[in-house]
Formats: structure tokens, sequence, C-alpha cells
């Protein structure tokens, strides 16, 4: 009985951490390429769950079908926000940057109010439902389709960084713009990448969030906090640290609550996350 | 100035024109506060809510269970202040910038979920200060506002003197000289780290003091309203729209923003539809874009301090 | 001579004093009333429905309505030369401080005659607070916190019964199904969030369930507005209670009922203390796999088969607002039209009136839409003595009345069904 309970546990917490680490990569993207704090991604989230939330009660599309709406819409949104806003604070001091995104977060969270109210809303109807029954673990359908999602475009992401001419500018970039700039990169153009497909990321987790998760305005709150423990974990910049670090924030959260006391489960992850900080502060994969 | 602040509540006799007024002039000095640390010496903390809630939980905490005047707790608040912030930097001001950032508001956090499950002061129900009939020795008065407005001016001056003084003592000046390049301090000789903890401790100490004269403004306290995350970034917010680093911003922020806040609550709030916060988070963006440096950006020259 | 001046100047001074003392009725065109809801923040969605609950109140009060409450069939007050009521709104966010800025705006800049307010029972403390010191009255109909009515507040007043009644409730419905069903219910658990609300709701039941001789098994406090509840459900399912009592706000409801079905688990029944779980949102959003969660309620929509006037008032409000009442819009109605009434009886806007009005007030329960006795307020702490809780299930999105059994308006099913056998 015991080892059915840890186990449901620990993989309901690996289910979770996956999407997890689908918000940090996008997040930890943004931050490699150009070292500013994205305070608006979880609102990014929230929007491609609300993107996937209406395209199914208007038009019956199912959130897996709507999931390459939202990652275009998010794309667009990421690039707009980037001309608009971010492009003008490159220079300035980091402390303006966070205030800059905190900003945006603050708009888009409550133009979402707005529009949408502050009802909880929620897809009923998958076409993934029910849950699957292993020697009494059970899993929900819908949140192991959304991890899988989640592990593939994480993956997809990673060989995008490492893998293609893109992505080796990406990094170029990333690691000394002065130098890309000389060698002809358009560090302009990489940075506008960055936040596309870092806003595109949190589009499709938020598809994929949106098949088993409640859906309200203030929901990239929760997620956007976590987000940012998980990049700090993994490392600034680093895709694969996010992944980890993803995962890893969702066991413990899954462990604190279930060994320990659930109402202070986040500060285990906290706890984790300072302990990292202070004994390896490059993160767990970063460089420093 | 000072002259028209001390006469104000002559000319604005209604209640909530006076409580504007205090807001304003506890979240000037706590922007004051925090400037000390992030503005002055460079370090970015989002955590500040911590020594808001110390300061608001001792004051509260002395009268619930000893019946003690809450100046008590003000004090008391301020050494506890002290000795959580040095006991928060030592570690933490290992961390460069963002780092430390991320790591005060994790902290700030813990602090939060720590005091919402702490059957003694209260956990997740706050603490309920008693009322009384209006004192000094209780600081607590029902019927006017008076004392309330004075005692928070005073805070605000007294915010306001210390970073003044701080600025042009050599304490400021190595503040400064840790801001621009600690590392190039720490090779001329300036004990960097025993500076930040400094800056850190009086930081802490003011926001106490801040936190403490709210708890008895509103008599009520739980984690939720004196540890939140909004709270520390809030705060930050204000000393960013006046300007980082210099001695006024903070008040004009404050004048700025907490009207702001206040207004569009009242005016648009009202009808539920988040407009007013709307509003806000347009007037974060815009100003960051337009002009990074504050308001007081405005009338300063480049080069300038 | 002397006695026809005489009389000329009995006279005079006869219509000089009638003149004197006829003085005219204040004209009071308006009572203003000030009502400080949670319009913006989580719980928002709540807010706008005791919005609306009150305005249809004020345009009962303000109009002609053929019903059986209170001003309901005269326009305006009549006590007051047909004043009309005007109501403020003002939004608290739900934090304690904002509610105490908007009660002392509302007093001193809107000038309202009083207050009304504020479902969550922190702001409720603050935002009274500020009326206690301005004297005055400040009328709550929705916040269930025990300590609210034990302040020795003159100016406070509660409608609604609390959750140490509710608490009670629980057990005694428990006792009840017990013989009628031959059920075996020994334990119970908790799960609850560690906010004042769900802290209070444990604090509550951990004592009736000593009292009534149920073992307390499993007692989870959780953060509210998490991102999963695996581990929280696991270890109430770990404790294999008869009857879980969850205490969450609508987004913890909906998740933790979610990870019930995804965990497979279901205990002899799920009885919550109302908040999240009565939400429209709630059913809405889980449709049948909210079925069969019992809660405790104030009020619910079949009660019109013993009160037709209740079916009759839903209507009005629903299409106006496009969705039925609730057990919180019920009671902002309700405490709304107790609050003008009073004023009426009083014949006065002066607060000290109205507050004296209030305490000798007396509502029969046939004249209201909740299924009290009455509303009648106790003489030292002003708590509604006339008030009750009733057991509610959700059954294909519908809520029945199922306890007290002869109120009932059908019988309950109890056990809850598993998952698959729906």
């Amino acid at each position: 009985m015991f080892s059915t309970e840890l186990a449901q546990t620990l993989l309901s917490g690996v289910l979770m951490g996956l999407i997890f680490s689908l918000v940090a990569v996008g997040l930890t993207l943004i931050w490699g390429i150009m070292e500013i704090v994205n305070f608006a991604h979880g609102d990014f989230l929230m929007s491609g769950m609300y993107i996937s939330y209406w395209m199914y009660v208007l038009w019956g599309v199912d959130p897996l079908l709507s999931l390459p709406v939202s990652a275009v819409l998010l794309f667009v949104l990421g690039v707009v926000a980037y001309r608009l806003v971010i492009r003008r604070i490159l220079g300035a001091p980091m402390l303006i940057q966070i205030f800059a995104t905190f900003g945006m977060m603050i708009l888009m969270r409550y133009v979402a109010f707005y529009f949408f109210k502050p009802n909880y809303r929620s897809i009923q109807q998958t076409l993934l439902t029910g849950n699957i029954d292993l020697h009494g673990v059970y899993l929900s359908i819908p949140q192991l389709a959304a991890a899988v999602g989640a592990f593939l475009t994480t993956g997809a992401v990673y060989v995008l960084i490492h893998r293609t001419r893109v992505g080796g500018a990406l990094q170029a970039t990333a690691e000394d713009r002065e130098a890309a700039a000389l060698m002809g990169i358009d560090t302009d153009r990489m940075f506008t990448l960055a936040w596309g497909i870092g806003a595109a990321t949190a589009g499709i987790a938020g598809s994929l969030l949106s098949t088993f998760f409640y859906i309200f305005p203030e929901v990239g709150g929760i997620f956007g906090l976590i987000a940012f423990v998980a990049v700090t974990l993994g490392g600034f910049g680093n895709v694969a640290g996010a992944f980890v670090a993803g995962i890893l924030i969702g066991v413990v959260e899954a462990m604190a609550g279930y060994l320990y006391d659930p109402a202070l489960k986040t500060v285990f992850v906290y706890l984790l996350f300072l302990g990292v900080l202070f004994f390896r502060p490059q993160g767990l994969l970063g460089v420093d | 100035m000072f002259a028209a602040a001390l006469v104000y509540p002559f000319f604005f006799r209604q209640s909530f024109q006076q409580d504007l007024a205090i807001k304003i002039f506890l979240f000037g000095g706590l922007a004051s506060a925090w400037n000390v640390l992030g503005g002055f010496t460079g370090q970015v903390s989002l955590g500040n809510a911590i020594f808001f809630g110390v300061g608001a939980y001792a004051a509260a905490v002395v009268q619930t269970e000893w019946g003690w005047t809450p100046w008590a707790g003000v004090l008391l608040g301020m050494a506890a202040a002290v000795g959580i912030g040095v006991l928060i930097g030592y570690p933490c001001f290992r961390l460069k910038g963002h780092y430390f950032a991320m790591a005060t508001l994790v902290i700030g956090e813990v602090i939060s979920t720590l005091f919402m499950n702490w059957k003694w002061v209260g956990g997740a129900i706050g603490l309920y200060i008693p009322i009384r009939d209006d004192t000094w020795k209780y600081y607590q008065f029902g019927t006017t506002k008076l004392p309330y407005y004075y005692v928070t001016l005073a805070f605000l001056v007294s915010a306001l003197v210390t970073s003044a003084v701080l600025l042009r003592s050599r304490m400021g000046y190595y503040f400064r000289a840790i801001r621009e390049d600690q590392d190039a301090a720490r090779s001329l000789g300036v004990p960097a780290r025993r500076y930040k903890l400094a800056a850190m401790g009086i930081s802490a100490a003011l926001t106490s003091v801040g936190g403490s004269l709210y708890a008895q403004y509103v008599l009520f306290i739980d984690p939720h309203s004196v540890f939140p995350m909004m709270l520390s970034i809030q705060v930050v917010l204000i000393a960013i729209l006046g300007g980082v680093g210099t001695l006024w911003g903070a008040v004009v922020g404050a004048m700025i923003l907490i009207p702001l806040s206040e207004f569009t609550r009242i005016y648009i709030g009202g009808t539920g539809s988040g407009l007013d916060l709307i509003a806000y988070g347009l007037l974060i963006v815009v100003l960051s874009v337009i002009q990074p440096r504050g308001i007081l950006g405005f009338f300063r020259k480049a080069g300038a301090a | 001579m002397k006695r026809r001046f005489g009389k000329v100047s009995g006279m005079a001074a006869a219509v000089a004093l009638a003149a004197l003392l006829a003085v005219p009725a204040a004209a009071v065109d308006t009572v203003r009333i000030g009502a400080i809801y949670p319009l913006t923040g989580p719980a928002g969605a709540t807010g706008a429905e005791l919005k609306d609950a009150i305005t249809l109140a004020a345009d009962i009060v303000n109009g002609k309505y053929d019903l059986d409450l209170p001003l309901a069939r005269t326009q305006g007050l009549p006590n007051l030369k047909g004043a009309q009521v005007e109501v403020i709104f003002g939004d608290h966010q739900g934090k304690p401080d904002v509610g105490q800025a908007e009660a002392e705006r509302m007093i001193t800049t809107e000038k309202v005659v009083a207050l009304i307010g504020a479902y969550y029972s922190s702001v409720t403390t603050t935002a009274s607070i500020a009326a206690e010191r301005h004297k005055i009255p400040f009328l709550n109909p929705e916040s269930t916190d025990p300590q609210l009515t034990e302040r020795g507040f003159k100016y406070f007043f509660r409608t609604t019964p609390y959750d140490d009644l509710f608490a009670e409730n629980f057990f005694q419905f428990l006792n009840d199904v017990k013989k009628r069903k031959g059920a075996k219910i020994s334990s119970v658990a908790t799960v609850y969030e560690n906010t004042n609300f769900g802290t209070g709701v444990h604090n509550a039941i951990k004592a009736n369930a000593a009292k009534y001789g149920y073992r307390l098994v499993a007692d989870v406090a959780y953060a509210e507005k998490g991102t999963s509840a695996i581990a929280e459900v696991q270890k109430v399912k770990a404790a294999s209670p008869d009857v879980v009592m969850p205490a969450s706000y609508t987004a913890d409801a909906i998740l933790y009922m979610k990870t019930f079905k995804d965990l497979n688990y279901v205990p002899q029944a799920i009885l919550a203390m109302d908040a999240g779980y009565i939400s429209d949102e709630f059913k809405k959003t889980l449709g049948k796999d909210g079925d069969y969660v019992l809660s405790r309620e104030v009020w619910a929509l079949d009660l019109a088969k013993r009160k037709p006037m209740i079916a009759k008032v839903n209507e009005i409000y629903k299409k106006r607002f496009g969705r039925d009442m609730n057990g919180n819009s019920a009671r902002s109605f309700t405490g709304f039209l107790v609050l003008v009434d009073a004023i009426n009886n009083a014949g006065s806007t002066d607060p000290e009136k109205i507050r004296e009005s209030l305490e000798k007030y007396r509502l029969s329960g046939d004249k209201m839409i909740m299924p009290w006795q009455g509303v009648a307020f106790d003489p030292k702490t002003h708590q509604n003595t006339e008030g009750r809780g009733i057991i509610v299930q959700l059954i294909s999105g519908e809520w029945y009345t199922v306890w007290p059994f002869d109120l009932a308006s059908r019988d309950v099913v109890w056990p809850m069904p598993a998952w698959g056998k729906r």
C-alpha cells in the first residue's frame, strides 16, 4: 500500500513537473539570450490557456488540436512584446527591465480579467479522457498526454538550440552579444526570435495545461513563480537545466506534500532552490 | 513642501484625503528604506515585505500576548528585522544581481508561508489588535486620523533624513562604490560584505517601523496583508518611479503611484472590471520604456549622481 | 377691547407656536447605503453575484413588486415619504486594509447612513471596525467567522448563522443519516485551506466531532490555489475516513474534486462547508463529476416547493442576470432588505436611530426567501438567533435540499456512488 502511494506521488510529480519544465524553457531562453527576467511569462501561459478554451467553446476544437494556433498566436505576441517594449529597454538597468515586464504582466492579466471575468473555466470533454490504472497507481490520461506533449516540445526546443544553425546563432548571441554581431549575426533578429519562441512555448504549455487544469486570469501567477525557480535552479539560459529543474520541482513538491505537510510543500521547493543557489550558484547545470 | 505637509490635514479634513496622505507617507518611507539597500548600494532586494511583516507582527504580538504598548513592539520589530536581515544577507550577498533578487523574493515567500502556519502568531487567521480608547500609549485613535498622520509623516522624515545623512557620509560613499563595481571596491580595501550588511540592516529596521505603524492603523494583520510579494514589488516600483538612488525619488514615486491606485480603484474599480489594474500596468510599462530613470530623471542632467 | 386684544394675541401666539413646532420633515430624497464586496480578486465572481443580489433588492424596495417581502409592495420607504434607496458599491479586492479604507470613504465622503458587506470575514472585521468608530450601523449577511459577533460591538449586526452552528448541523445530519439509512459512520476527515475561513471551519468541525462522538482521522491543511492536490488527497485516502469534510474556495474545490476522480477515490460522502462547492463555477465546470457532493447551505432553490415566493424572486434574478441565485446571493439579498426595513421602521436616517431599530428588529420566516425561522438579533452579540443551515446535495447539476428531512425535497443519496458506476 505504501509503495503504491509513493509511486503515485512520484509519477504525479513528474507529470506536473514536465509542464513546469516547458514553461521554464521559454523563460530560460529569453533570459539566456538577453538577460531579461520576463515577469509576464506566466501570463503568456495564461493567454495560451484562454486561446484553447475559446477555441473549444466557440468551435469545439480540442486543445490538442488548437495547440498550433496557440503557439503561433503566442509567437506573434512575444514578438510584439519585444518590439514594442523590450527593445527599448535593452540598455536600461536590470531593475527597469524587471519592471517593464512586470507592467506587462499586470496589463495582460487584467485585460484578461476585464474581458473574461474572474470566473474559473474548464474544458470538460477533451479527446482523451479517463485514467489508466497501473496496479493501483492512477494516471489521468489528459495529464499524461499533456506531459508527453511538454516533453516533446522541450525536446524540440533543445534540438533547435543545439543542433540547428539558427540555434547556433542564438547561442552565440547569448554568449557574447558583441562578438556575435561582429560575426554578422543580426542580434535584433535573434532577440525577436527568442521572445517569439519563448512565448510560443508558454502558449503550448497553456494549451496542454488547459486539458486538465482550470483557467482563470490569475493562473499565470502560480506557474510564473515556479518557472522562475526552475530557471534559476537549472541555470539561466540552460534549456536542459530548465527541463531537469522543472521535473525536480514537480517531484519535490509532490513528495513534500505527501510525506510531510501539504500546507508547506512549496516551502520545500523554495528551500531546495535556496540550497542550490548558495552551494552551486550557477544552477544545477549552469555554467558560471 | 514640508510646511505644506504639516498643515495639509487642516485644509483637507476628509477622512479619505488624510488616509491617502498617510498611505503616501508610509509607502514613501518604505521606498526610501528600500532605496538604501537597492538604490544606494545596488542590491536589488524583492523581499522587503519580510521586514514590514516582522514589524507589523512585533507590534501586534506584544499587545496580544503581553499587553504591552505597541511602541515596545516597534523596538522589538526593529531588532528582529535587523537580525533577520543580517541572517538573510550573510549567505545571500554572495549572490549577484538577478540571483540575489530572486533569492530575496523566494525567502519572502518562505517566511510568508511559515507565518501562515505558525499558530502562536495566529497562523492564517491573523491577529486582531484589541480596540481601545484613543491613547498615545497604545497608539490608537478611533475618532481622528491626525496623530496617525503626524507619526507617519515623522516616519517618512526620519527615513529621508537617514538617507540624506548616508548620502553624504563615508558609508554612503562606500555603498555607491559597491554599487558601481563591487570587485573594484574590494580591491581598494572596502569590506563589501560588511557594508552590504549594514545597508541591509538600516533598510530592514526602517521598513520594520513602517510595518508596526501599519499594524496600529489597521488593527488587523495576517500573512496575506503584510507579507505578500505584491507589497515588496509595489515598494520597489515606487522607488523606481521616482528615481532609484535619489533622495526624493521615493517621495515623488509615492505621490504619484498611491493616488493613482487609490483613485482608479475608487472610480473604476468599483465596477469590478479590473480597469484600475489595467491602468496601473499600462503606466508601469510606459514609464519603463520612456523614462527608466524615473520621474526625477526628467529633472536631472545625465551624469548627475 | 382688552378682551379682544387678548384673544387676538392669544391666537397669534398659538399660530406662532404652531409655526415654530411645525418643522418641515427633513425632505429625504435618497437613503444612501454603502456596500463593500470583493469585486475583483480571487472572489471576484462571487462579488459580482452579491452585487447583483443587492441591486435587485434595492430595486424591489424602490419599485412596486407583488412579493411578500419587506417594502416590496410600496415604492421606496413609506416612513420616509417614499424616499428611494441608493447603493454605493465599493471593491475591497479581498484585502482587509482596502476594506477599511472603503468603509471610511463611504462614511465620510459618500455619507452613507449604513454599511453592508463584506463576504470575506477578514475584510468584514476591519471594515466594521471603521463603522463602529464612526458609529455607523454595519450589517453583515455572509461572513461566518464566529469572532465577528464576539467583539462587543454596538453597531455590528449579523444575519447569517455562523460556522460553529453549521459544523454542529453536520453532525446532527450524520446522526440522522445513520438512523435512516443504517449507515456505519464513525470517522471524518477535514481538508481545508489554511486561511481564516478554512482554519475556522476545521476548528469548528474538530470541536463538534468530539462533542458528537466521531473520530477525526485526518486533518489536512493546504495552501490555497496550488497546482496539484495529489499529495493532499492521498493523505486523506490513506486515513480512510467515512466522510470527508472540505472547506475550500472555488478554485481548490474544483481541483480537489478532479483529483478525487483522477485518483479514483470516493468516501461514503463528501460533506462540504459551502463556499467554493456551492458556487456556480463548481457545478458548471465539473458537470457530472460534481454529482452527489453534499454541502451545508443556507438556502436552496428547491425550497420553493414549500415557499413559492422563492421561485418568483429567483425568476426575476435569473431573467436579469442570467443565472440562478445561491446561498450567497440569497443572504446578501435578505440582509439588504432587513437593513432597509429597519431603516424604514426607524423612520429616520439618523444612524443612532437605525441602530436602535435594528436592535428591536423582528422579521418572521414567511417574509423572506431564507429557510430561517426569522430574524431577531441577540441583544448582546447582535447575532441573528433564528437562522439555521440546511444540507443540500448536487444531482445532475441541481442542488436538492436533503436535510432537515422535513424540509427536504428529495431523499439523500448515500453513500456516494463510485466513479465508474455513474
